[in-house]
């Protein structure tokens, strides 16, 4: 949403002369792609507190032969478990391509040839903070704009009456909003943060509505200030800066309108809103196909509850977690995926499913040593990334990790290349979107970042 | 003779041996080794290419095996030692960066190097290492312009020179004159007042202040103006308004941003007797120099005083972050540290060279590992606020009972960290100054961590940046657009000065009265080219569209700070006691002014983070302004903004005749009387509607909230 004006404002330029055409329009700063974009928008998916990859994608039956074994090697942090575990639960292949997924994916069992699964993810450090970090704004410390406002300020929106990047959240996620900030970007490509506990439109959206009046009340007061401006505009030579306060007044107007429908997952029919599973998350997904399908640019959601700011955090009870949690996200998810497909929108819509990092192939236990209730730990050298539709291949199974799922060895993703290559499904060369601030320009990937073409279709 | 010849005989076999090993070693070398160094490697490590990323080259053999910044990347026989496979493999660094080589290809270079590495590729030229390294040529280097010291400019001849009113005028006039452009006439009474009024203070006048000045001006305008400014710089709200630009700049915030559960060991909960600290050393107009000398060692300079050392939080307020104390981390801290005091006090991106030499200017890596040594020897203290307060090793128990300072520690050269990696240690540095600032060899520093010595270098008036910066700053403020534009980077690749006259003339003057902040002020809005009205004349537009050679004033929207506390003000809820804790300024039940706001890394409140407000994570060089549909959501729908107009609405309730109660929001909000068709559109609209929403329409009105 940074116009030419802003962009001059931004760089220190001062009020201009410019004219009004395009002061408020919803482009971003690139005019024509770098590359073909092949996804319009993105939806995050994001399991907070990170989920087990050797329970959901990642099979690993030698962790039966090797069980109660210790890992050897360097590891970040003793391990004070049983040793290896293997996972409860029963992997199988789906789909025409086989991908493998355990069976606490049921549904998303049934999409399995619309999705890339990534194996061999890895990232810096086990700590959620700085791995959320990393995961969001490719950076450990929170000083760097996330994913999503590097999208916006590169993109823009495609809907000028809505935001182009929102963040749904049915609870604070460890971090919090430094995860949709826009650090040293422009304020507008802060992701505009939604609490979706309370689906009821009014407690989503800060001041969508006037607490008394009526629209065409509202209109009528708008009015008097719009003569008012113009009257006070045409004092001072129409100067641009009044115009587009102006401008904004009245997109001010009609996005009430425009996001009040959009917001409204009361206007999906019972079926759909039943498909999605009557969860937070749930209807949070359902909610990201509604914004994304009317325009907005990215949709983070995040796996959040108002009681764990990260549910996926198993540091016990791993497989009972790992039910319970795997059976909303993965109807969710499902539901997600087959929406946007039916709508003709999963073509050019990339979505995302991962956590921070993955977990020990190996077990944690608490002081009663109790082996039903192990847990495990964080663990950042090995983890799986789900990617569907915008432009990503189906059925693909990429990377593996060695044989107890302890490290990524093949076809290695790190976190930088992951956003090298959504930005490039976006259309966009992650080494060229850049900003200049504090003396040299930033970038998402840093330095760092290889775009995977093996995941492209 | 036999014993001789046959040992000839035998080196001569030797040899003919040898060399058909060297020809099969070198075929070797030829065929597998060569053309992928030079298609896939070359590129970013060759000396002829004059490409030495990561300090490496492998264009000879001696370069390749000296190897860059890490370490040796051919280590001939040594498999494990040979950098260079760690990265083809993709197990250090991913090299080739756009592409893994294939397994044959890895295979042959482990080949390669078992068989000892053969290379006849003599090295031509100068070891890499130094060519890598940034060879500054230091007399060069100082030429920069703003590394040269301000000097006082000769005033230039204008043809106006009646009506200029300070030197600065004459600069402004210089460079318009040379355009073909002349100054906008002065700007009427009411425009000035405001300028003044939200400028200097930071709040609107009253009715009543606005028509003491339109009485006083009717008698003697200048007089009336010198007086007013006067008054304003002596207000106890004239630091408010100036304590937001600093708190800016030092990334002011109470807490952090990575909280773990609800621990808040690591907050600054009285880090308000850092900003009211500010606010009174603007009002008594300590002079910058002492200022800036107090934030930075306030602990060495005045000991004794209590008062002082919080100025400290300048960097005791600053970002810990998440698993503080592990050496990456502490590393993290080190830059916010530097990045802060150079960016914020000098203008200068030293920062960047923390994982190499800077590519733009003259600072190697070591000086930011001189100044990062400073901030390695000073820790974050929470000490006691009172003789009453439980203390635990040195420190209060409780944050609450504490100001947050710092003090020194065992003092501590840093190694250079090559390529920011904490692991891998270059050379010890000294603490010392910036190399490009110091006319000979900057000297060690010798007093404890060396803050108090940094602080002398940063305040000495030789230092050519330190008073450029903050009158750049101030005038930023004035104008809406600073004289150099990138307010934090006066580098090389920093804007110019737009004025470079007149931007030294007043840094020097600037430091020839001792460092006055408010002489600083007195002297810009008291110049014509201040005072000029913000009118676009289009012959003018066409010449400067910009208006980058200030042939008028530019017109800007309030800051969130003046526009809230303007609200507050023209509804008659102001408090406007100085000083003291802070509060959140979207709660109706808060009269506080905004500067009083708390400043969250975790979480910005939404008001602020709606209007621009920056990101106190970091220093901020400045505030980029946004107009967007969500800040007008804010402003016609929040219930902020409801009980602001209830609040106007109940302010004029006892006017009952309609048109006294227009005329009286008109002088309130205004300082001006409406003209009829205003009146007549209000009473139009008071016909059905109602006055809550028509006093919220004039506060949403763009006259409220941009000045001209």
């Amino acid at each position: 949403m940074i116009s030419r004006r802003r962009m001059l404002q931004a760089a220190g330029g001062g009020f201009g002369l410019l004219g009004l055409a395009g002061a408020l329009d919803a482009a971003g700063v690139i005019a024509n792609p770098h590359v073909v974009a092949k996804a319009k928008r993105v939806i995050f998916l994001f399991m907070n507190g990170a989920p087990s990859h050797v329970d959901t994608f990642d099979p690993k039956p030698a962790l039966a032969k090797h069980e109660g074994q210790q890992p050897s090697g360097k590891l970040y942090k003793k391990s004070s478990g049983s040793g290896f575990m293997p996972s409860p639960f029963e992997f199988k292949a789906h789909g025409e391509n086989g991908v493998v997924m355990s069976e606490l994916f049921p549904n998303l069992a049934q999409c399995a040839d619309d999705l890339t699964v990534i194996r061999s993810m890895h990232t810096n450090v086990p700590n959620h903070e700085p791995g959320l970090l990393m995961m969001h704004c490719g950076n450990l410390q929170p000083i760097r704009p996330c994913l999503g406002s590097w999208a916006s300020y590169g993109l823009g929106s495609e809907n000028a009456n809505l935001p182009a990047f929102v963040a749904l959240s049915g609870g604070t996620p460890v971090v919090g909003p430094q995860l949709w900030s826009n650090s040293f970007l422009p304020g507008e490509h802060q992701g505009v943060a939604v609490d979706t506990n309370d689906m009821n439109v009014e407690k989503l959206i800060a001041n969508i509505r006037h607490p008394s009046l009526s629209r065409p009340q509202q209109r009528q007061q708008l009015d008097l200030l719009l003569q008012l401006n113009q009257l006070h505009a045409s004092q001072r030579q129409q100067e641009g800066i009044l115009n587009e306060q102006i401008e904004a007044m009245e997109l001010a107007f009609k996005m009430q309108s425009a996001a009040s429908e959009a917001f409204d997952v009361q206007l999906e029919n019972e079926q759909t809103r039943q498909m999605y599973g009557d969860t937070v998350f749930g209807q949070s997904c359902l909610l990201a196909r509604r914004l994304v399908e009317r325009g907005v640019r990215m949709v983070q959601v995040y796996y959040v509850t108002k009681g764990s700011k990260q549910p996926w955090d198993t540091h016990s009870n791993n497989n009972d977690g790992h039910r319970k949690l795997c059976a909303d996200s993965d109807r969710a998810t499902a539901a997600l995926l087959a929406d946007l497909k039916q709508r003709g929108l999963l073509d050019d819509t990339l979505v995302v499913w991962t956590g921070e990092f993955g977990r020990t192939p190996y077990s944690q236990l608490d002081k009663k040593k109790d082996i039903s209730k192990a847990g495990r730990d964080h663990h950042h050298t090995a983890f799986t990334t789900l990617l569907a539709g915008g432009g990503v291949k189906g059925g693909f199974t990429y990377g593996a990790t060695d044989e107890v799922g302890m490290h990524a060895v093949e076809n290695r993703v790190h976190v930088h290349d992951l956003h090298a290559t959504i930005l490039h499904l976006l259309g966009i060369d992650h080494t060229q979107l850049t900003y200049r601030y504090s003396g040299r320009d930033f970038r998402l990937t840093d330095i760092h970042g290889n775009v995977v073409h093996d995941v492209i279709a | 003779m036999l014993r001789v010849s046959s040992i000839i005989a035998l080196l001569g076999c030797l040899a003919i041996c040898s060399t058909a090993l060297a020809d099969e070693a070198t075929e070797f070398f030829e065929s597998k080794i060569r053309p992928v160094l030079i298609e896939r490697c070359y590129k970013c490590h060759s000396q002829e290419g004059n490409a030495y990323k990561g300090g490496l080259t492998v264009d000879s053999r001696e370069a390749i095996r000296r190897g860059g910044e890490s370490g040796a990347a051919v280590v001939p026989g040594k498999l494990e030692e040979s950098l260079l496979l760690d990265a083809i493999r993709y197990e250090s660094y991913e090299m080739p960066p756009d592409g893994k080589l294939p397994d044959e290809v890895i295979q042959d270079f482990e080949t390669w190097i078992r068989m000892g590495a053969p290379d006849p590729r003599d090295e031509k030229t100068v070891p890499t290492q130094e060519r890598a390294k940034a060879e500054i040529d230091w007399d060069v280097a100082r030429q920069h312009w703003a590394f040269q010291p301000p000097q006082p400019a000769v005033l230039p001849q204008v043809q106006s020179a009646e009506s200029c009113q300070t030197r600065i005028d004459y600069f402004v006039r210089s460079q318009l004159q040379q355009n073909g452009l002349t100054p906008n006439n002065p700007a009427d009474d009411r425009t000035i007042l405001r300028r003044l009024y939200f400028d200097l203070i930071g709040l609107p006048p009253t009715a009543q202040q606005a028509e003491a000045f339109y009485a006083a001006a009717k008698a003697n305008r200048t007089e009336a103006i010198t007086q007013l400014v006067d008054e304003l710089l002596a207000s106890p709200h004239f630091g408010e308004k100036w304590t937001a630009l600093w708190l800016d700049v030092m990334r002011y915030a109470e807490d952090q941003a990575h909280i773990v559960g609800n621990n808040k060991e690591l907050f600054f909960p009285n880090a308000y007797l850092y900003r009211d600290w500010v606010i009174q050393s603007f009002n008594n107009d300590l002079p910058y120099d002492e200022f800036i000398r107090l934030q930075l060692a306030a602990d060495s300079l005045t000991p004794e005083d209590t008062n002082d050392d919080v100025a400290l939080g300048f960097i005791g307020l600053g970002p810990k972050y998440y698993r503080r104390n592990a050496p990456e981390v502490m590393a993290d801290e080190y830059e916010d540290r530097v990045d802060v005091v150079c960016r914020g006090l000098l203008g200068l991106t030293v920062a960047c060279a923390r994982c190499h030499d800077h590519k733009f200017d003259p600072i190697p890596t070591e000086d930011y590992y001189a100044l990062a040594g400073v901030f390695a020897s000073t820790e974050m203290v929470n000490l006691p606020l009172n003789e009453e307060v439980e203390v635990e090793k040195g420190q209060a128990k409780n944050p609450e009972d504490s100001r947050h300072v710092i003090r020194d520690r065992d003092p501590k050269d840093l190694n250079v960290m090559i390529r920011g990696d904490v692991n891998t240690k270059g050379e010890l540095v000294p603490r010392r100054f910036l190399r490009a600032l110091t006319e000979h060899d900057p000297q060690p520093f010798s007093h404890g961590s060396g803050r108090a010595d940094l602080a002398e270098c940063i305040t000495t008036s030789t230092n050519p940046l330190t008073a450029r910066v903050i009158v750049n700053r101030v005038w930023g403020e004035y104008f809406g657009t600073p004289l150099v534009r990138t307010t934090s980077n006066f580098g090389a690749l920093g804007e110019l000065p737009t004025h470079p006259e007149l931007l030294d003339d007043l840094a020097f003057r600037f430091m020839e009265n001792s460092w006055s902040l408010k002489w600083l002020h007195r002297e810009i809005v008291l110049s014509a080219t201040y005072q000029q009205s913000s009118d676009i004349i289009a012959e003018k537009a066409k010449v400067d569209e910009a208006n980058r050679l200030l042939w008028r004033m530019n017109r800007r929207r309030l800051e969130v700070e003046q526009w809230r506390d303007a609200l507050l003000s023209v509804t008659g809820q102001l408090d406007a006691s100085v000083g003291g804790k802070s509060m959140n300024p979207e709660n109706v039940e808060e009269h506080r002014r905004t500067v009083y706001a708390e400043r969250s890394r975790f979480q910005l409140n939404p008001l602020l983070a709606r209007f621009d407000f920056p990101d106190p994570n970091a220093h901020a060089a400045g505030r980029v302004q946004t107009t967007t549909p969500l800040q007008k959501l804010l402003v016609m729908n929040s219930p902020f903004m409801n009980a602001q107009a209830k609040q106007l609405e109940t302010r004029f309730a006892e006017l009952e005749d309609n048109s006294a109660r227009v005329d009286a929001l008109y002088q309130t909000l205004f300082a001006r009387m409406p003209s009829e068709q205003e009146r007549h559109l209000a009473l139009a609209y008071l016909e059905n509607g109602n006055w809550h929403d028509y006093g919220h329409v004039l506060l949403a009105s763009n006259e409220f909230v941009i000045l001209d």
